[in-house]
């Protein structure tokens, strides 16, 4: 079930250090597959936290540079790192110290398990 | 290519979406055959509703288009209620199982580059033996010397002179 897809997301989590979280959401913010650390902020778990990422990215969209394709905010202590992969959204929080470019780097490894949610979102 | 006159992607993107440098104005009302000028100032006249109602739509369309692009900050608040919520991460919920059902495992791409979790375990390890490193170094120097020395001998004369008279 999709216990079998968390395994995977905890299974590339493991590769990096420092990253507590990854959730698959659409783009209000409802998590479609989520995993997560005990260490990963509460705040950013939140369902305002993610629906305001992504109306952020659309609004971002309009900067003159085309649709935006990711997102990197790097916080005091958490960076967050967003995937925009239409219906839905990849966020990633980790830590200030981890690897940006390896959490960058995930979303290849990430795109078959995207691509599979997408149909699933897609029908509602 | 960024470069001037390049037909690459970009053109797409260019001409579709609006960007910096999209006049507002540009296409729909100065460019239109039907606007007033100067020298069909009497056929306009002739027909001032259907002209008012075309101006009337473009400049809805720019109305709208503007709206679209507006970056609007006090937008950004989720309209999305407490129930609505729930119910649709419970439909996720159904729909990622049935889905997971048919689920293969993705398989791992080989990866030169990995993150290592436990950076002070690796770099405490005790170093590889004297006798190893040596065996290394003297492999790596015999292999480069045999690269060194490989010469190519010619059998025949490179050019070949085709009946010539």
């Amino acid at each position: 079930m999709a216990e079998e897809m968390k395994k995977y997301l905890h299974e590339i989590m493991s590769q990096i250090d420092g990253i507590h979280a990854v959730l698959i959401t659409d783009r209000d913010g409802v998590p479609v597959l989520k995993a997560a650390t005990e260490s990963a902020p509460e705040l950013a778990l939140r369902p305002g936290f993610l629906t305001t990422v992504g109306m952020a990215t659309d609004q971002a969209g309009k900067l003159g540079m085309g649709k935006s394709q990711r997102i990197a905010c790097i916080y005091g202590k958490y960076q967050v790192i967003h995937f925009n992969r239409f219906p839905l959204m990849v966020s990633m929080i980790a830590s200030s110290t981890a690897n940006t470019g390896m959490l960058l780097g995930l979303e290849a490894e990430l795109s078959s398990l995207v691509q599979d949610l997408k149909a699933a979102v897609d029908v509602i | 290519m960024g470069c001037c006159f390049s037909n690459d992607d970009d053109k797409g993107s260019q001409v579709g979406d609006p960007h910096e440098r999209t006049t507002l104005l540009g296409n729909p009302v100065s460019n239109s055959s039907t606007r007033p000028g100067c020298d069909d100032y009497g056929s306009g006249m002739k027909y001032p509703h259907n002209q008012r109602a075309d101006e009337q739509s473009a400049l809805n369309r720019i109305l709208h288009e503007t709206a679209t692009n507006v970056i609007d900050v006090s937008a950004m608040n989720s309209h999305l209620e407490q129930h609505e919520y729930l119910d649709r991460a419970r439909q996720y919920n159904q729909r990622v199982a049935a889905t997971a059902q048919k689920y293969t495992y993705p398989q791992k791409r080989p990866s030169l580059l990995l993150d290592l979790p436990a950076t002070e375990k690796n770099l405490s390890a005790s170093p590889i033996p004297q006798k190893d490193l040596k065996l290394l170094k003297s492999a790596c120097e015999n292999a480069v010397n045999a690269l060194q020395e490989i010469k190519v001998q010619h059998q025949e004369e490179l050019v070949v002179q085709f009946g010539i008279p």
